[in-house]
């Protein structure tokens, strides 16, 4: 590694930048060159001393900060701390061959995760025809029974869709998730954007890159293409839980970027199957909501009966085709682990198609061969059970001891279908600037990409959130663990 | 507009001229007593200070006896004070932070800075700037905010209920004012009344509304009690009395399009006639009995406050 560092390339601010062995990094081959469509970044980059780097990153911070670009950390102070996402300068480049895989490969899978909610609530042919099992979907804690029979507007129900995605060691992307609730950090996508213009203005003259600008305008003609009468122009409104929900931020830049009312549950109504919001001028009717409240809080009287949060009777207004909720409920019992090592199948199910995007590899412990697999490999395996989120019961193999692999072995005995096993994925790694170091440093990255679906109109976002992880050494990109993001770049053809 | 909007944007508007005022006023009142000519009695002052929020009873609970840097944190830095500055710049912010779909995105910053820099301020550094800075800070912030509330937006529902609550509130703080006054100047020895003593007050009353140069350029002589009052109540062309700001009321009432029926109990109705009675009285009718005067017009301001609130802001 240290004939590495004595090339040219690394000078000033990437002075003493090393390599990991065995990851891929985007900005430097591991020869030590620059990727071409990094070269016109770093050459300005160089000629920034830590300096500058450093006054930059403290214009971008108070740009944040006054914005109000903030998330609420809770403590027990009646006001909540504000913090920013930390934010790096170093933007991400994508290729514009690498994008075009990229963005057709999230179309096919979002259109054909589509075709399988439409499917699980109507006929269920995927599961009679046993290519997922039904088990699988019926016991999801997410399946809304409300949801059976309701075809809603262009049959869309997963408009909005968060893909994950890393790049691994072998060169390729992989789809780590689907998120297709309600997926957040895209106000952090534009925001980067306008941060990124007010300080490093000049790099955008050297560079062709495709503007993210569009989001909100393409967000408001994919609600408006799912409106339910097209007699007037349709009312679209944001549906928020309130001014202290974490991501009250999002919602709010949202509404205003596109122009519409950002409501809470306790402005609207229900009378006669109709949703209406209460102005100064009396009832008005309501046609579209985009809604970043959980299913369970939406309608007391279908889900969870003491939500304060919710409008009671909107599931039957929606039922009834009055007005249009993106996303539809019950989308959840298609992103959860299980499921998605079955997109693959999916996709080939319902579109004919070889999938475009990787799958990561998934064990599924209820298969023999895969289950033996799974107990003689635990080591190089990240093992997981299919009905939990947010890390819970997650065994990384490589960190555990042979006592806590012991411990699960015996568990995952005795309910086989409960878990799944993929491999330890090397996330690829991006030069970041670390404040406490002074210079820049690989940092693990991934990518949240973004894709709109609306009566027949698709559109992937030119870039998406690519988060950070700070921690040297550290996986973990989430922003609760310390995570940073990047502006991304997709470059033009 | 949604009614919780609609109450957002009231009160904001109502939140962003109570703080200044009350800035304005402590400033004002404490700074020049440091220095005053006579011998003025400064707890006079701290108490003319408490008097104007109504606050004189909720700070003897807290503190028990009456000290400059407990008076002007109370009514400043507290947070554990509702009526506090930092708690009206709070509420200001919560506001606007409901509505930023309806606000331009210039007046939510303005708010945003205003309410980091004024939540910075610890006991410690409100020592080591004083209240003169500090009040600076809130005066020049609201100042921003209201130029930008008046530049950057349409003039629909939206400026209309801001600048309602701007109005009705500066009438409510321009009467609390001249009441204050009234009452620190009956505190006046009789004998020395008419003297210095009093006409040091009616010259802090005009700071402490911004009034002192133009109602010198108004009325080219010294200040007057009478005239003051005459200014500050009923001058149909001076933005901080009365008179004028009731005439703003009833134009931002009138162009609302709220759905109401014409008639004696509708809020135009009630607005217009205070506003038209405000535009043809002389201060004769009011010179005998102003604080009698000064409490009826309160009344009516908050009764129009709530009656607004109840019909329209409900949500």
């Amino acid at each position: 590694m240290s004939d590495v560092r004595s090339y040219e390339t690394y000078q000033g601010v990437f002075s003493g930048y090393d390599l990991k062995p065995g990851f891929l990094d985007e900005v430097f081959s591991p020869e030590g060159k620059v990727f071409p469509h990094y070269n016109l970044v770093l050459d300005q980059f160089k000629q920034f001393t830590t300096e500058d780097f450093n006054e930059l990153n403290e214009l971008a911070k108070v740009s944040f900060f006054n914005q109000g670009v903030t998330f609420a950390v809770y403590s027990d102070k009646a006001r909540g701390v504000e913090r920013i996402f930390p934010f790096d300068l170093f933007p991400r480049i994508i290729s514009a061959s690498d994008w075009d895989h990229l963005e057709r490969g999230v179309i096919q899978r979002n259109l054909a995760i589509n075709l399988f909610i439409q499917d699980i609530y109507n006929k269920k042919q995927i599961l009679r025809d046993g290519i997922v099992p039904a088990e699988l979907i019926f016991s999801s804690s997410h399946y809304a029974k409300a949801m059976l029979g309701i075809n809603p507007v262009g049959n869309i129900y997963n408009h909005i869709s968060g893909t994950d995605l890393i790049k691994h060691s072998d060169g390729q992307y992989y789809v780590l998730e689907d998120n297709v609730r309600c997926p957040s950090g895209v106000s952090y996508v534009l925001s980067n954007r306008e941060a990124m213009k007010k300080t490093l203005f000049n790099l955008f003259r050297k560079h062709d890159v495709l503007s993210v600008q569009d989001y909100p305008q393409q967000l408001l003609s994919i609600m408006q293409s799912v409106a339910p009468n097209s007699d007037n122009e349709p009312t679209c409104v944001v549906l928020t839980p309130g001014v202290y929900n974490s991501a009250y931020y999002e919602h709010s830049f949202l509404a205003l970027t596109m122009g519409i009312p950002l409501v809470e549950g306790r402005d609207l109504f229900v009378d006669h199957n109709f949703v209406y919001m209460k102005t100064i001028y009396g009832p008005q009717r309501v046609d579209v909501i985009y809604r970043r409240i959980d299913d369970l809080f939406l309608d007391p009287l279908a889900f969870k009966a003491d939500s304060v949060l919710g409008i009671p009777g909107i599931l039957g207004a929606y039922r009834e085709g009055n007005v249009s909720l993106l996303n539809a409920p019950g989308t959840g019992a298609a992103d959860d682990k299980a499921v998605y090592s079955y997109v693959p199948e999916i996709i080939k199910y319902y579109l004919g198609e070889d999938p475009i995007l990787n799958n990561v590899h998934t064990y599924r412990c209820e298969l023999d061969h895969d289950y033996s697999y799974v107990l003689e490999h635990m080591e190089e395996l990240v093992v997981k059970p299919v009905d939990e989120s947010g890390g819970y019961g997650i065994l990384v193999g490589s960190n555990s001891t042979r006592e806590q692999r012991e411990e699960l072995k015996k568990v995952i005995a005795a309910n086989r279908r409960k878990y799944i096993a993929q491999p330890i994925m090397s996330l690829s790694l991006h030069s970041t600037f670390i404040e406490k170091e002074n210079k820049f440093e690989g940092r693990h990255i991934d990518l949240r990409t973004y894709t709109l679906l609306g009566k027949d109109k698709q559109y992937v976002l030119k870039g998406g959130l690519s988060r950070v992880a700070l921690t040297k050494g550290s996986l973990v990109v989430n922003s609760s663990q310390g995570g940073g993001s990047k502006d991304t770049w997709v470059l033009a053809k | 507009m949604l009614s919780r909007i609609g109450n957002s944007l009231f009160w904001m508007g109502r939140y962003i001229e109570r703080a200044e005022h009350v800035a304005r006023y402590t400033k004002v009142h404490y700074v020049s007593s440091l220095d005053a000519p006579l011998a003025l009695n400064k707890e006079n002052t701290l108490e003319s200070i408490l008097d104007l929020m109504g606050q004189q009873a909720d700070y003897y609970q807290k503190y028990g006896q009456l000290t400059d840097d407990d008076v002007l944190c109370f009514i400043t830095i507290d947070d554990n004070n509702p009526s506090s500055i930092v708690s009206t710049v709070n509420l200001i912010r919560e506001n606007a932070r409901g509505t930023r779909d309806s606000i331009s995105m210039e007046i939510w910053e303005a708010i945003n800075r205003f309410y980091h820099s004024i939540n910075k301020y610890d006991a410690t550094r409100f020592q080591q700037k004083g209240i003169f800075s500090f009040s600076r800070e809130v005066e020049e912030n609201s100042s921003v905010i209201k130029g930008l509330i008046a530049n950057t937006l349409i003039r629909d529902e939206v400026w209309m209920l801001i600048s309602l609550g701007i109005n009705l509130e500066r009438a409510v703080q321009i009467c609390k004012m001249i009441l204050t006054t009234l009452y620190d100047v009956e505190k006046i020895d009789p004998a020395k009344r008419g003297g210095p003593a009093e006409n040091y007050q009616w010259t802090m009353l005009l700071k402490s509304a911004q009034a002192f140069d133009m109602y010198k350029r108004y009325y080219k002589t010294n200040t007057w009690r009478r005239n003051i009052l005459d200014f500050l109540l009923f001058n149909a062309t001076f933005p901080k009395s009365l008179a004028y700001n009731l005439s703003y009321i009833q134009k931002n009432v009138q162009s609302i399009a709220f759905q109401e029926a014409k008639g004696k109990d509708s809020i135009t109705f009630k607005v217009g006639k205070s506003a038209a009675q405000l535009q043809f009285m002389t201060i004769e009718e009011v010179e005998d009995d102003t604080i009698g005067f000064l409490n009826k017009a309160l009344d009516k301001l908050y009764k129009l406050g709530r009656l607004l609130e109840e019909k329209y802001l409900v949500y």
